[in-house]
């Protein structure tokens, strides 16, 4: 199963889009809320140069945004 | 595919017209490129009849789930073209084709951008547009805020939740927002400061925002050191497709609708932010009106033309398509 985490905010709908996704097609992810977490704020900034959310890592792929298509490769979600 | 109509949209807008659309039993598709449209982005939604206060996102689910329960179906992807075929249409999203007897323009508007030297290369390093995504990322910073409108508002509002600090840079002489938001504005006291008659000259950084230049100093300086900068300036209707239809704009380059959403081309109707109906008043409860007054239109002229679309033109198209 590969390891599936997000960088969101509470008031993104795009996040909130990514997460109904994993939802949908029964995909365990991590949640890491940067507008409290200010370590993980700082880390997905380190890891994504840049300050826009959502963040979504599918084990080391990183996507910035809600790339459906993306994410169903990288998952195998038909 | 056939359908009866194909709403291109999944704004307000294209969620009104599937609605109706779903009720009056037309084969209806909705394409949608960016789900919920500006509503998603929009916050908490508090004019919208019927619903005290609701997340933007929230209010186009529900709407998108009332629709679907009717039978409407949704695929998410761009309608990246579309060409008429007499009374036949042809969209394509992705690597599939849709015809339909008749199409909703709900394409909404895209974001203003400012147009500095910059702002491309530092946008989500800095520059956003999107403050309901971005704005809780700056917790604890300074941002500024880029434009006077109702949407400026509440979106500083919603950041100056999470921000230490928020400059809001207006370049006419009065913010023109909602009374209620400005109300809302005012009770948040100095963490929000205003700028009137200010615009933003420059923005300065390299890998990241540094800085914005301003038109006229503030506090006796032209640089203001800001973390980020937000800019809320309002939107250009996204008419391509409207314009390869040969849709009339009017001096603005919104769609030219009359009061039943009928555009000058039969059966293409258009709805929302990209046409030119009730002026620049560009809300839920407007763009959701005018969907439902398009798919009505949609269905009256359906009843007229039959089943011209199927008899005539998709042989036609089709064989076009195949050459």
């Amino acid at each position: 199963m590969k390891n599936v985490s997000i960088y969101s905010t509470p008031t993104c709908h795009f996040c909130q889009a990514a997460k109904e996704f994993f939802k949908e097609h029964n995909i365990e992810f991590t949640n890491h809320d940067v507008s409290t977490d200010a370590a993980k704020r700082d880390e997905m900034i380190q890891k994504s140069g840049q300050m826009g959310v959502p963040v979504i890592f599918v084990d080391d792929e990183m996507i910035v945004g809600f790339d459906e298509a993306k994410l169903k490769s990288l998952l195998g979600v038909v | 595919m056939q359908y009866d109509l194909v709403i291109i949209g999944s704004g307000a807008a294209g969620l009104g017209a599937a609605l109706y659309s779903g009720r009056y039993r037309l084969r209806t598709l909705v394409l949608g490129k960016e789900f919920g449209g500006e509503t998603a982005k929009a916050g908490t939604i508090e004019n919208y009849p019927g619903t005290p206060a609701i997340d933007g996102y929230e209010l186009m689910s529900v709407m998108k789930k009332q629709a679907g329960a009717l039978g409407v179906e949704f695929v998410s992807a761009e309608a990246t073209r579309v060409s008429r075929q007499a009374h036949c249409f042809e969209v394509h999203a992705s690597d599939a084709a849709y015809q339909a007897h008749a199409i909703i323009l709900a394409t909404g508007a895209e974001r203003r951008r400012l147009g500095l030297p910059n702002e491309k290369e530092l946008t989500g390093r800095g520059v956003h547009y999107c403050v309901t995504c971005d704005g809780p990322v700056y917790g604890g910073k300074k941002i500024a805020m880029v434009g006077g409108g109702d949407a400026s508002v509440k979106g500083a509002i919603l950041a100056a939740e999470y921000v230490d600090k928020l400059f809001l840079i207006v370049r006419g002489k009065d913010v023109t927002a909602e009374p209620i938001n400005l109300e809302k504005m005012k009770a948040l006291g100095d963490k929000i400061e205003v700028l009137l008659g200010t615009e933003v000259a420059e923005i300065v950084g390299k890998d990241k925002l540094e800085k914005v230049v301003l038109s006229r100093p503030f506090k006796g300086s032209h640089e203001l050191v800001v973390d980020g900068l937000f800019v809320e300036i309002g939107a250009m209707p996204n008419v391509e497709l409207a314009t390869v239809l040969g849709v009339g704009l009017d001096e603005r380059g919104h769609i030219k609708v009359d009061n039943m959403m009928r555009t000058n081309i039969d059966g293409v109707f258009a709805a929302g932010d990209a046409v030119n109906h009730f002026g620049a008043f560009k809300q839920d409860i407007t763009a959701a009106a005018m969907g439902a007054v398009a798919a009505t239109s949609a269905y009256n002229d359906r009843k007229v033309h039959g089943e011209l679309c199927e008899m005539h033109a998709v042989p036609a198209l089709n064989k076009i398509l195949s050459v």
